[in-house]
């Protein structure tokens, strides 16, 4: 009667982890699902303002233009000739994402038009300039 | 004897008991690393040349609406010089004389980002979402 007792007593003091892990599985999921490993491009830049921006939901690829007519991008310093050659690359690991060209207020357009040329050559459908939200 | 089998049995299941720490160790592990490398960046633009109409391509190229950014971020619609605040009024008129147009910019490679962005603002403000640029 004794040893049953304190049989009893032993079980109800082991805590049941199947809906804790339940819940970790699915966490663990969820995160898999959504990571989508941006290719940040390395420097901020102050971006133009906007009225009517759009949110860049599935951007992968993100290309920035500094002041001083640089272009980075995947945090290199890419030189306008070799911008091609890197987005093929980037396009490869993500083919459905979209890119956004962070461009620098006082950046010139050549440098802009160079970049999204590039995109267009290797194969980028999306291109968004980015903006400062609202 | 009873007393025997009976502890006998216990220890069988707590043998069969599988121990699931080792296995949690691990999701948690993997859990972290998926929230830390979890990179929420909201990136907010605007679309170039968005291919939503098919008919977009076909579009002459005399019904555009062409707008000039000059080397010193002067704004050129049809030979006139523009306000930057006046681009949607202009943009607007256009656009209703002509609703299937888009608008074309062509950008000295000189003018600077911010210009071009103010023109591509205005056009969506005035309705007219098709927005591209002109290489040169």
């Amino acid at each position: 009667m004794r040893k049953n007792l304190i049989q009893q007593e032993e079980e109800e003091n082991e805590i049941n982890l199947t809906p804790m892990l339940d819940v970790v599985f699915i966490m663990l999921i969820f995160f898999i699902v959504t990571a989508t490993f941006i290719k940040e491009a390395g420097i901020t830049v102050d971006r133009p303002n906007a009225l009517t921006p759009d949110e860049q939901g599935d951007a992968a690829i993100l290309v920035a233009i500094s002041p001083n007519d640089e272009i980075w991008i995947d945090r290199r310093l890419t030189p306008p000739a070799e911008v091609r050659t890197v987005l093929e690359k980037l396009r490869l690991e993500n083919p459905k994402g979209s890119m956004v060209i962070q461009a620098d207020e006082e950046s010139t357009n050549e440098y802009l038009v160079i970049v999204m040329e590039a995109a267009k050559a290797a194969g980028i459908a999306n291109v968004a300039i980015a903006s400062e939200g609202n | 004897m009873r007393k025997h089998d009976f502890s006998f049995g216990q220890g069988q299941e707590e043998e069969n008991e599988i121990n699931l720490t080792p296995m949690l160790d691990v999701v948690f592990i993997m859990l972290i690393f998926f929230i830390v490398t979890a990179s929420f960046i909201k990136e907010v633009g605007i679309d170039v040349n968005r291919p939503d109409a098919p008919t977009t391509q076909s579009t002459p190229e005399d019904s555009n609406i062409l707008v000039q950014i000059r080397e010193n971020d002067e704004v050129w619609i049809d030979r006139r010089l523009i306000d930057p605040r006046a681009l949607r009024a202009n943009i607007e008129r256009l656009h209703a004389e002509n609703p299937e147009g888009s608008v074309v910019i062509q950008a000295n490679p000189k003018s600077s980002n911010k210009m071009l962005v103010t023109v591509m603002d205005s056009a969506r403000q005035a309705g007219v979402y098709n927005v591209s640029i002109a290489s040169n």
